[in-house]
């Protein structure tokens, strides 16, 4: 069993995914266990305390106290904005592997901080969507060749209802351009985006040619639909030999009753299959390079839809002209 | 001639249900229609004017002659000629349907706005803005109808998003999809689609389609145009045989337009629609066939049974009231004249009014 330590209860707006998705993560997988709970901020401590109790182990009021009490080589960062890259930059120069909830960073410039100050150990970046069962299986015949070299995906990534966030291309940005990542592993390399309301169109250019397109963003509650979950999530990979389309919300099984659905995805939830990928980088088993990576060229894309935004043309993600 | 749209439109109904009692029609009193140019496309409008009880096929032209003599014969020897303006001088033409290659239709539209007859056009309406402003103003100053067949309006699943918007249901659309891919169809090398000087390039061939439905759906002209194309099935296409078009609307309102013919397999036929309004969705989903075929050709959609678009299209011609007029088909060419700047420049392309 590798311990844990949960930092940080916070996130975009009011968010807790700390409390909401990872504590109940961890306590679930067989190969973790949560040893202590700690505080970034003075917005943390009352979602810190009641985890703390929840899972029965140690509160700290501060990271640095916690680290060098708490005996857990892996930190779960989920701090709000504010002190979110700070609390990255402590957990990894004290030499422990990271499970970092998105967005990684507000901006590229304090990933590329974060990356370099991890030297030594792992940093795993919470795009639990790219572990999405339906994700894994398109990866794989992908690079299989199934449809031929991929020339364009086009990708719908909404979300209906839940609490609106101020900047929701930085909230939910960052999950279907690492996913266009994990299929095609093809860096984009100029961005031009374009505001609808909440929601963004964002068309991609990668390298050897490739396009993508995305729409993103949160809508107003839709009926059928749970509040804060996807309304639609899909991606269309069209190659020179076929075409792949890929639903995340049909479910492998539905359970119908009189009280609702049950719906499930088979053979693993996205995070388990994230927490499965953390252990493996946390024992050797496998480097932590691709997702890092991936993080550090998503906080790129996501720099250049901003300045698009702005100033509407398309912007390179090098930061050059397009 | 001098017989009224609007009279012709109360001699009949021409509901769906009742399509299958017309008859071809020999009144010479019906409103008369000289097809102009023989190709596929002639085939649907000739279909369309055999089961109308308000309009008939008075003749055909073609300037190719062995073409013109086949589509005769393949419609009961009706007259054919190589002479456009022979042709408009028939007696009992009142109208002409134009299905030439795109860049022939600015011309031939002026001549039958100086024959004094109306028109329904496949779409382009012209090749150019100029072009196609000088044709809507010569209709206009004339009095007659300009269809531009947009045909993609009075199939069943746009009228069905349209019904839904108009509802209100959904509140303002925000985002919309609309997709439209498919695989080769062009033939070979010598396919006039494939020369921009013919065709105009895809964009003005096939991408008005979707440049027209997302602008009727929203109910607003777009600021701007960002187009991305692509080469797909030959590096040396002198088109491009993918587009994707994105355009902005004033109020923060974005459609995404794909339009293919570079689909692998080449028997691909996806037509995917999803509006995202500001209170709900309308979508139609590329899977959504409530009809499948295993069969030795793999799985293939049976399509329901349906209104011809063909045929609400020359009603509504024949109404005096296109699906698309001279206004439609003009803003469509210059969309789509914008989006081939876009594609040129890698830049979005602001529209005017």
């Amino acid at each position: 069993m590798i311990n844990v330590l949960l930092a940080g209860f916070g996130g975009l707006g009011d968010q807790d995914h700390q409390t909401a998705m990872y504590l109940p993560a961890f306590t679930a997988h067989p190969a973790f266990r949560i040893a202590g709970v700690a505080a970034t901020h003075p917005a943390d401590e009352p979602r810190a305390l009641a985890a703390a109790e929840s899972a029965g182990v140690p509160y700290h009021a501060d990271l640095a106290t916690a680290l060098s009490t708490v005996d857990a080589p892996v930190v779960s960062v989920a701090a709000p904005a504010q002190t979110r890259t700070d609390a990255l930059l402590t957990a990894v120069r004290a030499g422990r592997h990271v499970l970092a909830d998105k967005p990684f960073t507000p901006t590229r410039a304090e990933a590329e901080q974060v990356v370099a100050a991890a030297e030594g150990t792992g940093i795993v970046v919470a795009q639990h969507h790219r572990y999405h069962p339906m994700v894994t299986a398109g990866v794989a015949a992908l690079r299989g060749g199934t449809v031929g070299l991929p020339w364009n995906v086009q990708v719908d990534f909404v979300v209906a209802g839940g609490h609106p966030c101020q900047d929701e291309l930085l909230n939910f940005g960052g999950y279907p351009v690492d996913v266009v990542a994990a299929l095609t592993n093809l860096p984009v390399l100029r961005v031009h985006a374009t505001a609808a309301g909440p929601l963004t169109v964002l068309a991609l250019g990668h390298e050897h040619g490739m396009t993508s397109t995305i729409v993103v963003g949160r809508t107003a509650p839709r009926a059928g639909v749970p509040e804060g979950r996807l309304a639609h999530h899909r991606y269309r990979v069209s190659g020179s030999h076929g075409v792949l389309v890929l639903d995340a919300t049909k479910p492998a099984v539905t359970v119908s009753t009189a009280s609702g659905l049950d719906r499930q995805w088979l053979p693993v939830d996205t995070l388990t299959g994230l927490l499965d990928d953390l252990h493996a980088v946390v024992t050797g088993a496998k480097p932590a390079g691709p997702t890092l990576d991936d993080a550090l060229r998503t906080a790129a894309v996501l720099d250049a839809a901003r300045r698009s935004l702005t100033e509407g043309v398309p912007v390179a993600t090098d930061g050059g002209t397009a | 001639m001098e017989r009224c749209f609007a009279e012709l439109a109360e001699r009949t109904s021409s509901t769906d249900a009742e399509l299958a009692e017309r008859t071809p029609n020999t009144d010479a009193n019906a409103f008369g229609v000289v097809i102009v140019g023989t190709g596929m496309i002639a085939g649907l409008h000739i279909a369309a004017l055999r089961s109308s009880t308000r309009a008939r096929l008075v003749g055909l032209v073609d300037t190719d002659p062995a073409r013109a003599a086949a589509a005769s014969l393949a419609n009961g020897g009706v007259r054919a000629t190589t002479d456009l303006a022979e042709a408009l001088a028939w007696p009992g033409v009142d109208g002409a349907i134009v299905c030439t290659p795109n860049g022939s239709h600015g011309a031939i539209a002026m001549a039958v706005a100086a024959a004094g007859k109306h028109l329904m056009i496949e779409k382009p309406l012209a090749t150019s803005t100029a072009e196609a402003t000088a044709v809507v103003d010569a209709f206009r100053e004339r009095g007659l109808v300009l269809a531009t067949a947009h045909t993609h309006r009075v199939y069943d699943y746009s009228m069905a998003v349209k019904a839904a918007l108009d509802s209100g249901q959904v509140g303002e659309p925000q985002v919309i999809r609309a997709t439209l891919l498919g695989g080769w169809i062009w033939g070979d090398w010598n396919a006039w689609v494939l020369d921009p000087a013919r065709s105009g390039g895809h964009q003005l061939h096939n991408g008005v389609h979707l440049l027209d439905l997302v602008t009727w759906w929203m109910g607003a002209t777009p600021d701007s145009v960002y187009a991305r194309g692509r080469r797909q099935t030959a590096t040396e296409l002198p088109i491009y045989d993918y587009l994707e078009m994105v355009l902005r609307f004033p109020g923060d309102r974005v459609a995404v337009c794909e339009m293919s013919r570079a689909h692998r397999p080449s028997t691909t036929g996806h037509r995917d629609v999803l509006v995202i309004g500001t209170e709900g969705t309308v979508a139609l989903p590329w899977d959504a066939e409530p009809s499948l075929v295993f069969g030795e050709q793999g799985v293939t959609a049976l399509p329901p049974v349906s209104g011809s678009a063909f045929t609400r299209q020359l009603d509504a011609w024949l109404d005096g009231t296109p699906v698309a007029g001279g206004a439609e088909g003009l803003a469509a060419v210059a969309m789509a004249e914008a989006a081939e700047q876009s594609m040129a420049s890698g830049q979005p392309v602001e529209l005017t009014s």
